[in-house]
């Protein structure tokens, strides 16, 4: 499939930093142009996307629509671009939310050319990760997409957007200088880029193979895994990890919190299951002491951290009044899901490379099914929370839900809207985050017994912030402090939820229309 | 026949008075004059040793040729330099012609 | 497939039950909710809303009221005419229960597996399909009138249409993940209607206790879902239940923790369903929030958390039975932990409950309490492997309930107008006419009128209600031989005593336990019929309680007449064959609902042998309570301001009963302030912002300081020298440039030294000066 002559994910990727420059040649002096100009072409990308999406046949086996020109042919990177259904999901999911997100930016009054370029530009590195099969690819996008999102946070954010900007990109640079060295190791000791032969050859290393500078190859491995493990663990943010995120996501503007959080934490998650899990089967499952006490490995130490994500972020965010931070708070809470459906995976993907089968397979198809439809969901449902708090905040120019009160009285569309969006945050059965909480739960009880059962304390609580937020908010008398204000919903922003309130509902409802794109993936990965 | 070291001896007294009229006097005019005086000096010089060492060889001539017409240009420039920086300035003297100096 | 194939077949005609009422929700929501916008001062946003002053506020147009009826209305009926349908193809079929309707689509993909949703329709679904949607629709003529006047009416149907939804969901449901689908949304739909006076602190608090509560059950009985799904590879009913060796393999597999104990894998899938069902059923010790959700608009509300949320509770743990009881035979004395945790649990709630209702004065807390103690009679029921008896007096109880929350809606709804009615008179008297009709809704003199003791005397303006609430509260106290309690109360007696008989421990606790209560059941319903409709009425307001003429009063007293009817003949579909008298009238052949119902389950159980013990006992402990409670406070009505006689009898044990054993405060203190403060202070501000943001701010710091110290180094060493250079070249040239005047003459005389020095050197180095001294 190609599009105007080049093929259609290099057209993904390079299109919007394309629309970017486009857009920041408009005159800056006509608004609309601008305003209007950005939204086409980012549509038109979605467009693209969800077309990617459909043309993906998941009974091929092979990654599909796939392209590689030779690029940087010394170090045997290519551009080599393809996806197989993970990936596809995660493309759509991007194409969805970048059209959505510049909508909600037309609230932007100051350089709009240039916020405009960022989103697309952040596009840009979004969809260049999503779709590269090649490490260097991937490392070059994965850091691309911090620069957009830098500026957007310190230019147009809130009140503390210079230390929130600050913290996020050098926890998020912190993370990719392990990534680098982790690639450099990877690459240059199996003498290639390419992720689907290093997923071959790289495991399969023993004794004197590729040894790197005389060292030992357990070193080697050990080492590449912390590094692509801390980096990606900064990014999904696993425990204790997550400190940028509530910053970051709370100084935000509503645009850039909802495609932080609605795809960027993606990535991290995107990189476990695309790298670590498969680079490193024998590392997931090696046997780690600690303190001679409890014997372990790393699957079960993640799987712990993602516990401790779960329910530590529904209690933190639990204890918020700043309603941004308890929508980021949220984030933690429910990509801990993510994150112990991969601690799963992880555990049976090394298993049955080692010993050649796991018990746990079936167990692990629910649990990386769940986590990466865990990965779709929250994009809907915390890129829709954040576009709610960033409504009433650009309303009311406050994040104190202590200042709010009795908002339904005037503004019943926001307060249904609100609960909708709320409930399918909260994992209500029927919207689309129960059907993925499920899975995990599943596939993660009978390997991950105990932590199971103390996850189920953060779900409790997901179900008290939930609520919280929704007293803070709509419940009680009405605060007479607002009696001026227009708080009902803008007809901009029911626009721009509605897609989203629908893919949840259909997605809680008919879960088939995406799952099995990802089951036969997964299924495959898995060996099951 | 007059020996030589007595042209040597004219010679050098008129470089000398030359030089010296070069480095004191405050007139450019005088300054060239002096530097014309130490060219014919040269010149008294090259002809007597081209006299007295060899005759038959052209060189000596030649060269005392040369000087004269480089004295001449020498002249003619110089003191076209000198007249218009005197019409500029109303002064002959080149320490007050110092608007390059920094 | 067009419309008139899945009407026509009854395997798929079950999808289309809860359709109805779900369309309704969505028409509603999103069309026919219209709002204008009214001074919020107006009369139209009266009721349960504080005045905002100068402020305009959206109020449901006429036309959307009259439209979101309609709409729901049809919804409703729709989902009862197809209810009908399919159970009239229920009793056609031939040995229906082993044969049953259901359907069954992919739903989920699983690996090279599906997860498939689907519908099924079994005996014991078809007796639910009878008395939901009735239940349900009744629910709704009567809100009809209840609702005519609220703001947010369109708002309130919607509701109670996705609530009707999600309940015959869960009926109609062929696996418990369908099923847990629609508990869930009724637990949505029970917070946002226990809320629905949203403005009130007392309603929101109670809403989010609601949801937090059952939620607590809720994510334990996922884990139990889970846990089921993974051993047994399949959510559906028929192949868990109706698969003895499904059963077998549960019940021998040792649980996946605390295994070690002998606990089987069934048995801990067991506990954590049934601790699911103790929330959404309110047992004890999560069943604080039932009573507090009394809070929503009066009747409606709190009717549907009885009749229908709390009976999906124990509808739930009928439905799974089979897997409770695997690995055991109450019959035969062997109790697994499951059955052990339902009796303990069902009796202790039953009698613990009855003891608060005595003591609660609010006309609706008695019935909330009074439903908790029913639901943990069909709890203990099955707890003793009463399992038909269970779902008997599941149904007759809903029809009962259903009946006595609407009429105590009713003399609410009579209260208020009463109270309407006394405070224009006052206003009319005291005030001069500019305050005139709009001080309607100025609460200023706090008048309960859900309070018992405020009422009095109401049979004679509201004699309909009266009646009805008789023959309601008679039912529930077991009346002999006339009502339907008492024929599904007697059962479960009944079942108890013959375990009791062989010496079984459980039966007989869970005998003395429903005895007790049974006692204290009659006494308390006595007592609230006495304290609300006989003597004189106690307050102004009472005197003037009424319904009122038209549509209101209309819709809000047929219900109540249907539902009395079946309160009363609901429970001779039960009547054991050997029974004196009745026997032989009802059930000349077999008694018809355990003939129908037993062959819900794969072993159809035993019907018992008739005795005539448990039924002395259900004689003896009705009407002693009756008695009791008739010569308290019926023979001798309450004055006004003379107090309750109750409170001098009990002494001490009163306040505690009233204040419901402290476990509101109990749990405060244990549970919720100290979440509150861990998640704010310890989590969100020690851990996330002192110790990991401390350390990173630490990092920083550090760095920050490694960072000037190399800095400085910079400035000392790197552009000491980097700057020394260009220095030294300006001072050697600053210094070096007084050679420089521009004075030709200078230089030329510097030109002869310098020639001169040179030409001294080449003769010292050359050596001419020696010769020539030498």
């Amino acid at each position: 499939m190609t599009i105007l002559g080049i093929d259609v994910l290099s057209f993904l990727v390079i299109a919007p930093a394309l629309s970017a420059l486009i857009v920041l040649l408009l005159p800056s002096s006509s608004k609309a142009i601008v305003r209007w100009a950005a939204l086409g072409l980012a549509v038109f990308i979605g467009a693209v996307a969800v077309v990617v999406f459909f043309g993906y046949d998941r009974t091929n086996p092979d990654y599909q629509f796939v392209v590689q020109v030779p690029w940087f042919e010394l170090l045997g990177a290519s551009w080599h671009v393809g996806i197989d259904g993970i990936s596809a999901t995660m493309v759509l999911l991007t194409g969805i939310l970048t059209p959505l997100a510049i909508l909600i930016s037309f609230e932007i009054e100051e350089r709009v050319n240039m916020h405009m370029a960022l989103l697309l530009f952040f596009e840009t590195g979004l969809l260049g990760v999503f779709v590269s099969m090649d490490l260097m690819i991937f490392f070059l996008f994965y850091e691309l997409s911090l620069v957009p999102m830098y500026f957007i946070i310190d230019q147009w954010g809130g009140p503390n957007r210079k230390y929130a900007a600050t913290k996020f990109m050098i926890y998020s640079i912190g993370g990719s200088l392990g990534m680098l060295l982790a690639t450099q190791l990877v690459g240059w000791t199996a003498g290639t880029f390419s992720i689907q032969e290093l997923s071959q050859i790289w495991p399969a290393f023993q004794g004197t193979q590729g040894v790197f500078l005389g060292i030992d190859i357990n070193t080697v491995k050990a080492l590449a895994f912390v590094g692509f493990f801390v980096a990606f663990c900064i990014k999904v943010p696993v425990w204790p990890f997550h400190t940028w995120l509530p910053d970051a996501h709370g100084e935000a503007p509503t645009a850039g919190s909802m495609l932080l959080a609605g795809v960027m934490l993606k990535l991290g998650a995107y990189g476990f299951l695309r790298l670590v899990i498969p680079l490193f089967p024998d590392v997931w499952i090696a046997q780690v002491d600690i303190l001679g006490v409890i014997q372990t490995n790393w699957a079960g130490i993640f799987a712990f951290m993602a516990m401790l994500g779960i329910v530590f972020g529904a209690l933190a965010a639990f204890g918020q009044t700043d309603i941004k931070r308890l929508v980021a708070y949220s984030s933690v809470n429910h990509m801990g899901f993510v994150a112990i459906g991969i601690a799963v995976a992880a555990l049976a993907y090394g298993q049955s490379y080692i010993n050649s089968g796991s018990e746990y397979t079936q167990d692990a198809i629910f649990a990386m099914n769940g986590a990466v439809l865990q990965m779709f969901n929250h994009g809907l449902s915390s890129a829709a929370m954040f576009l709610l708090a960033g409504g009433i905040y650009h309303k009311t120019h406050t994040r104190d839900m202590t200042q709010y009160g009795g908002f339904w009285v005037k503004a019943p569309i926001y307060g249904a809207i609100f609960i909708f969006t709320s409930m399918a945050s909260l994992g209500l059965p029927g919207l689309n985050g129960f059907v993925s909480e499920f899975l995990v739960v599943r596939g993660t009880w009978p390997v991950f017994t105990w932590l199971t059962v103390i996850s189920m304390l953060g779900l409790l609580f997901t179900g008290g912030y939930i609520l919280k937020g929704i007293r803070a908010v709509l419940h009680g008398p009405f605060n007479m402090r607002w009696r001026g204000y227009n708080l009902e919903i803008e007809l901009r922003e029911v626009v721009a939820i509605a897609p989203l309130l629908v893919l949840m509902l259909i997605t809680g409802v008919v879960p088939n229309w995406i799952l099995p794109v990802i089951n036969d993936t997964v299924t495959r990965l898995l060996g099951g | 026949m007059i020996p030589l070291w007595m042209y040597l001896l004219v010679a050098a007294a008129l470089f000398c008075m030359g030089a010296y009229a070069v480095l004191a006097r405050r007139n450019a005019v005088a300054i060239l004059m002096g530097v014309e005086l130490m060219l014919n000096a040269v010149n008294i010089n090259l002809v007597g040793f081209w006299r007295y060492q060899q005759p038959l060889n052209m060189a000596g001539q030649a060269f005392a040729a040369f000087v004269f017409v480089i004295a001449a240009a020498e002249a003619a420039v110089g003191l076209a330099i000198i007249i218009s920086v005197y019409r500029q300035r109303k002064s002959v003297i080149p320490d007050e012609a110092d608007t390059l100096k920094g | 497939m067009n419309l008139n194939d899945i009407l026509s077949n009854p395997d798929l005609l079950p999808w289309l039950i809860p359709v109805g009422p779900l369309l309704a929700f969505f028409i509603i929501m999103l069309a026919t909710n219209r709002a204008k916008m009214v001074p919020a001062t107006s009369h139209e946003y009266g009721g349960h809303h504080p005045d905002y002053d100068g402020m305009k506020v959206p109020v449901v147009t006429l036309q959307s009221r009259i439209l979101s009826v309609t709409v729901g209305m049809l919804g409703t009926l729709t989902a009862w005419v197809l209810s009908l349908i399919t159970v009239s193809n229920a009793f056609g079929a031939q040995h229906f229960g082993e044969e049953v309707f259901g359907d069954r689509l992919n739903w989920l993909a699983t690996g090279v597996g599906e997860f498939t949703m689907g519908v099924l329709v079994d005996p014991f679904t078809t007796v639910m399909l009878i008395m939901v949607p009735l239940a349900v629709t009744m629910i709704f003529i009567y809100s009809i009138g209840y609702m005519a006047h609220d703001p947010r009416q369109s708002r309130f149907f919607a509701l109670i249409s996705l609530f009707a939804g999600a309940m015959l969901t869960l009926v109609v449901a062929d696996n418990l993940l369908l099923m847990f689908v629609g508990w869930e949304v009724m637990g949505l739909c029970s917070y946002l209607l226990i809320g629905f006076w949203f403005e009130k602190e007392s309603a929101y608090k109670a809403a989010i206790k609601a949801f937090t509560t059952t939620r607590v059950a809720d994510v334990i009985m996922l884990l139990g879902i889970a846990y089921l799904y993974a051993s047994a590879g399949t959510l559906s009913f028929r192949d868990i239940l109706y698969n003895e060796a499904m059963l077998e393999h549960l019940a021998s597999t040792p649980a996946i923790i605390l295994g070690g104990w002998g606990l089987s894998a069934a048995g801990l899938i067991g506990v954590f369903l049934i601790i699911g069902t103790i929330g959404k059923s309110a047992q004890f010790p999560l069943h604080v929030w039932l009573p507090d959700a009394m809070e929503g608009p009066t009747p409606v509300s709190a009717m549907i958390h009885a009749a229908a949320m709390v009976s999906a509770g124990v509808y739930a743990i009928i439905r799974m039975y089979p897997l409770f009881e695997a690995g055991g035979n109450p019959h035969a004395g062997e109790f697994t932990t499951p059955l052990m945790l339902m009796a303990i649990v069902g009796g202790f709630t039953a009698l613990f409950s009855a003891t608060i209702a005595v003591a609660q004065n609010d006309v609706k807390r008695v019935l909330a309490y009074s439903t908790i103690s029913q639901l943990g009679f069909m709890m203990a029921a099955l707890g003793i492997g009463a399992y038909i008896a269970a779902a008997f007096h599941l149904i007759t109880h809903a029809f009962f309930k259903a009946l006595l929350f609407m009429a105590s809606g009713s003399v609410i709804h009579g209260m208020e107008h009463g109270e309407h009615h006394v405070h224009e008179h006052h206003a009319h008297d005291e005030h001069d006419e500019a305050h005139g009709h709009d001080d309607h809704h100025d609460h200023g003199h706090h008048f309960d009128p859900q309070d018992m003791m405020n009422m009095g005397g109401l049979r004679k303006t509201m004699p309909v209600t009266f009646w009805t609430f008789l023959l309601g509260g008679l039912s529930l106290s077991g009346f002999p031989l006339l009502t339907a309690g008492f024929w599904s109360k007697d059962e479960i007696l009944a079942d108890a005593w013959l375990g009791l008989t062989h010496g079984y421990g459980a039966p007989a606790f869970v005998f003395i336990m429903l005895c007790l209560a049974a006692f204290l059941t009659a006494f308390y319903t006595m007592r609230q019929l006495g304290l609300t409709f006989m003597g004189e009425p106690r307050t102004e307001e009472a005197a003037h309680a009424n319904l009122g003429q038209g549509i209101v009063s209309f819709t809000m007293t047929l219900p109540l007449i249907i539902l009395a009817f079946l309160a009363v003949v609901a429970g001779f579909a039960g009547v054991h064959p050997d029974f004196p008298l009745f026997g032989a009238i009802f059930s000349p052949e077999y008694n018809w609902f355990h003939h129908f119902v037993g062959p819900t389950l794969l072993h159809e159980p035993a019907s018992i042998d008739f005795s005539i013990v448990p039924v002395l006992f259900s004689f003896g402990v009705a009407l002693g309570g009756l008695g009791l409670g008739y010569w308290m406070y019926w023979r001798k009505p309450l004055e006004a301001g003379q107090p309750d006689p109750l409170v001098s009898i009990l002494g001490t044990v009163h306040p505690v009963l009233k204040n419901k054993y402290y476990l509101d405060e109990l749990y405060a203190t244990l549970f919720i302030q100290p979440s509150q403060w861990f998640s704010r202070v310890v989590v969100s501000d020690f851990m996330d912002n002192g110790i990991i943001d401390g350390v990173l701010h630490l990092i920083a710091r550090v760095f920050t300081w490694i960072g000037d110290l190399i800095k400085n180094l910079n400035v000392w060493l790197i552009d000491g020298v980097g700057d020394g250079i260009p220095e030294l070249v300006a001072i050697f040239g600053t210094w070096f440039r007084r050679i420089q005047t521009g004075r030709i003459q200078q230089y030329m005389l510097l030109v002869v030294i310098a020639m001169i020095v040179i030409a001294l050197i080449f003769a010292v180095s050359s050596g001419f000066l020696v010769q020539a001294a030498g």
